[in-house]
């Protein structure tokens, strides 16, 4: 009798809660129905835009593209790279009144069927695949629809295909720009020597160490001054404990500025500098961050990032779709295409609005924006400004040209020419 | 001896006996899923987005790539019996996650070092069992409760794999994963009429139903399960309840193990260094653990179900630009409302099952 009883009862209750459930969704969609100005229209509005400008396509070159951004594993709020991304693919949905849809992969073991799915829904003129993780994905799909076009975003998958560019970056530049100031910084510190911490022995890092040691030559020649060069490879992207010991140590061999190339490694290195400032205000070092600007994180060591400009990579991408310029196979993004460079206070702005915005700092942007300009005009003097905008121009200008190098061998001959003086050993192109 | 003919009439008999039961699940299950549809609903409306909408894309894209729906939830119908056959014993099995973990290791050095699958497998599930084994070991001998050991042992092996992917087998090539799975030894995926099936899938199923006879239909099993319901009558019955618990989390730890040799054999064949392609399966294993009602066979479909899910979901942001976050909250309100009704009996006579004991 009183289990009867008491089934009974629970299945009125769940009677009572299902049917409450359907009454508050019916009252809902009635309210909906009755303010249909806000909901409904998006679409009809939409279908008509794209109607109309399929007529004036003849006379725009533009096309309103479909395109999905796939993002890496983790998604947005990385302040860095997924971040970047949105940031270009929203100005291209202003600029190029391109669709964009965004998806974020779960796992590394979601990333090849996800991109097959997308690839075979046929919607999408383009897909912009989002850093290195995507390249083995990407390899073991391009083949089977070659009617798919895609945009691979700093990484290459060393494969020629009519359906996929790749999108590299000419490290170099940018890592050479910052030799400089980082040069002019040590000196006005009082001391003379700069330093970084690099992740893994790979290319992508000969790159930044080439560029970087490029630059600070080349301020040694400019000025006349002896500057002394460490480099240090952690081994790892991931490891802050090392970052802080590998920082700590390089600070202890006299390095007074030290450039972050190891992803969240580095991050440990910003704590180190942070820690010594703290115990020494007489003998201040300085850290400077790259990829993102990651001067919000700590402003008054960091006065400057290294940028490398994904929004600008998948602008390109997709104007390459949007204005039928498609150019399959590699594409290197420099300081000419704006895609790397330092980051000026309005991007020092936009990632210290992220941060903020994601509870990461508890200063507000104006706050760290103000910080860093201060920072920056107390140590940068204006002539490391002038000797960047001189190098900058030769570079643009196409005066001269980096190497990129094949072979680690290649890589450190680079290396100790660079160390003896000859900075001509790092050109591709003209000489200094 | 028995015949076919008597196994399949033994199987007909018994389901006649025990339809009532059926039927009671089925309409538990119907009326569970509702309330989590509906409670779903609710909260997407709260939230401002059109349910109709998000259900659609969920279970349009969630189901339709049949060779992904597979490969997805192979690791996972391991790592839910991990869980749910010491569950039966009467312990808590959390450490589905480093058991994963470290089959997943060792399936891929084996393989990586000795370019043989089968034997990847073995050590495994033996890496895995033994892991299983050493919670169960100090939860008899020492009183230490699983739970807590496998929370400590699951970070640990989390954080040993991620120094091992990313130090001494990582790959020189392609720094974000460590070092792959040679062709020779990876499990193939059959195109059988245009749908891929993963090799990996079907030896997953066979695993399930490898342990599921063991469990319903062997000595040992029938040990264990009375063990799990009342420790004071297996001993009465001269059972050793203690002995039950080894053999559960033995089983479990061998199951998981093996999940993680066929995700690093049949699908993702290296490890990245973020560990994303492990991280999470054994938790996601005990909701669809419960989801099955710690029966392998309903496992295998809830894994199945759960998956199209969890892929569902990553459509979820493409089509309504809600944040990836939006779908992992709804597959928890789903989930919860499904798993409710049996994770309730099972907490409540668990407990009643501990004061028994003591």
């Amino acid at each position: 009798m009183k289990a009867i009883a008491r089934s009974a009862l629970a299945i009125i209750v769940v009677a009572i809660i299902i049917i409450a459930g359907l009454a508050i969704y019916f009252a809902s969609t009635q309210q909906r129905g009755t303010t249909p100005t806000t909901t409904t229209p998006s679409p009809t509005t939409t279908a008509t835009q794209t109607t109309a400008t399929t007529t004036t396509t003849t006379t725009a070159a533009v096309k309103k593209v479909n395109v999905a951004v796939v993002f890496d594993v983790g998604g947005r709020g990385d302040l860095s790279f997924n971040d970047m991304a949105y940031l270009g693919a929203v100005r291209a949905e202003k600029e190029l009144g391109a669709h964009i849809e965004f998806i974020t992969p779960r796992s590394t073991a979601d990333m090849q069927p996800l991109l097959e799915q997308l690839s075979k829904s046929g919607k999408y003129d383009l897909i912009v695949l989002i850093g290195f993780l995507w390249t083995d994905p990407l390899n073991k799909t391009a083949d089977k629809f070659p009617n798919q076009k895609y945009a691979l975003i700093d990484s290459t998958t060393g494969v020629v295909r009519k359906n996929e560019v790749d999108i590299l970056f000419r490290e170099q530049e940018c890592a050479a720009l910052v030799g400089i100031l980082a040069s002019a910084m040590a000196l006005k510190l009082g001391g003379n020597t700069v330093a970084a911490l690099a992740g893994m022995d790979i290319p992508p890092l000969w790159k930044f160490h080439i560029g970087y040691l490029f630059g600070v030559k080349y301020f040694e020649k400019e000025t006349g001054k002896k500057i002394n060069f460490l480099w240090q490879y952690t081994g790892t992207f991931t490891d802050t404990q090392k970052g802080y010991t590998v920082g700590m140590q390089l600070i202890q061999q006299g390095a007074r500025v030290i450039y972050g190339l190891a992803g969240l490694t580095h991050l440990g290195m910003f704590n180190a500098v942070k820690d010594w400032d703290k115990q020494h205000p007489d003998h201040i070092v300085l850290a400077i961050g790259q990829d993102a600007s990651q001067e919000w994180i700590d402003p008054y060591h960091i006065p400057i990032s290294g940028a490398k400009r994904v929004d600008v990579a998948v602008f390109t991408a997709i104007k390459m779709v949007a204005t039928d310029n498609w150019k399959p196979g590699i594409v290197t993004l420099g300081l000419k295409e704006g895609g790397v460079g330092i980051w000026d206070l309005n991007g020092v702005r936009y990632f210290a609005e992220l941060a903020y915005k994601e509870h990461k700092t508890s200063l507000t942007p104006d706050e760290i924006v103000k910080i860093v300009n201060e920072t920056r005009h107390k140590y940068i003097p204006e002539y490391a400004w002038q000797l960047v905008d001189k190098l900058k121009q030769m570079i643009i200008s196409g005066q001269i040209a980096f190497k990129t190098p094949t072979t680690h061998d290649e890589y450190q001959k680079i290396i100790q020419e660079l160390q003896n003086g000859n900075l001509d050993a790092a050109l591709e192109k003209g000489h200094i | 001896m028995p015949s076919k003919d008597g196994f399949f009439q033994k199987l007909r008999a018994r389901f006649r006996a025990r339809a009532q039961d059926y039927g009671m699940a089925a309409l538990e299950v119907f009326l569970s899923a509702a309330i989590g549809f509906l409670a779903g609903a609710l909260a997407l409306l709260v939230l401002g987005y059109d349910p109709l909408k998000v259900y659609e894309v969920l279970f349009s894209w969630g189901y339709t790539d049949i060779g992904y729906l597979l490969l997805k939830s192979t690791p996972l119908i391991m790592t839910a019996i991990a869980f749910s056959i010491p569950a039966l014993a009467g312990v808590f099995n959390i450490g589905g996650e480093s058991q994963l973990y470290v089959g997943a290791l060792l399936g891929l050095l084996v393989a990586y070092y000795i370019h043989n699958a089968p034997l990847a497998i073995v050590a495994a599930i033996l890496g895995g069992a033994g892991l299983g084994l050493f919670i169960a070991l100090l939860r008899v001998y020492r009183g230490i409760n699983e739970v807590i050991t496998a929370i400590m042992v699951n970070w640990i092996m989390y954080w040993l794999l991620a120094y091992l992917v990313t130090g001494p087998f990582n790959n020189p090539k392609l720094p974000q994963q460590s070092v792959p799975v040679p062709k020779s030894a990876q499990i193939p995926v059959f195109s059988i009429g245009g749908v891929n099936i993963a090799g990996s899938f079907i030896l997953a199923v066979i695993g399930a139903l490898v342990i599921y006879y063991i469990v319903f239909y062997t000595k040992t099993g029938y040990i264990m399960r009375v063990s799990g319901l009342s420790p004071a009558s297996a001993k009465y019955a001269g059972f050793s309840p203690e002995k039950a618990i080894l053999t559960s989390m033995l089983i479990g730890g061998a199951a998981a193990g093996f999940g993680g040799a066929l995700l690093v054999l049949g699908d993702v064949h290296s490890i990245d260094t973020t560990l994303s392609a492990v991280y999470g399966l054994g938790f996601t294993g005990i909701g669809i653990g419960l989801l099955g009602r710690n029966n392998p066979i309903g496992i295998i479909f809830a894994a199945i179900f759960f998956s199209g899910l969890l892929i569902g979901g990553q459509y979820v942001e493409l089509f309504l630009n809600a944040p990836p976050n939006l779908s992992d909250f709804l597959i928890g309100v789903i989930v919860i409302a499904l798993s409710i009704p049996y994770a309730y009996r099972f907490i409540i006579s668990w407990i009643k099952r501990r004061r028994m004991a003591k």
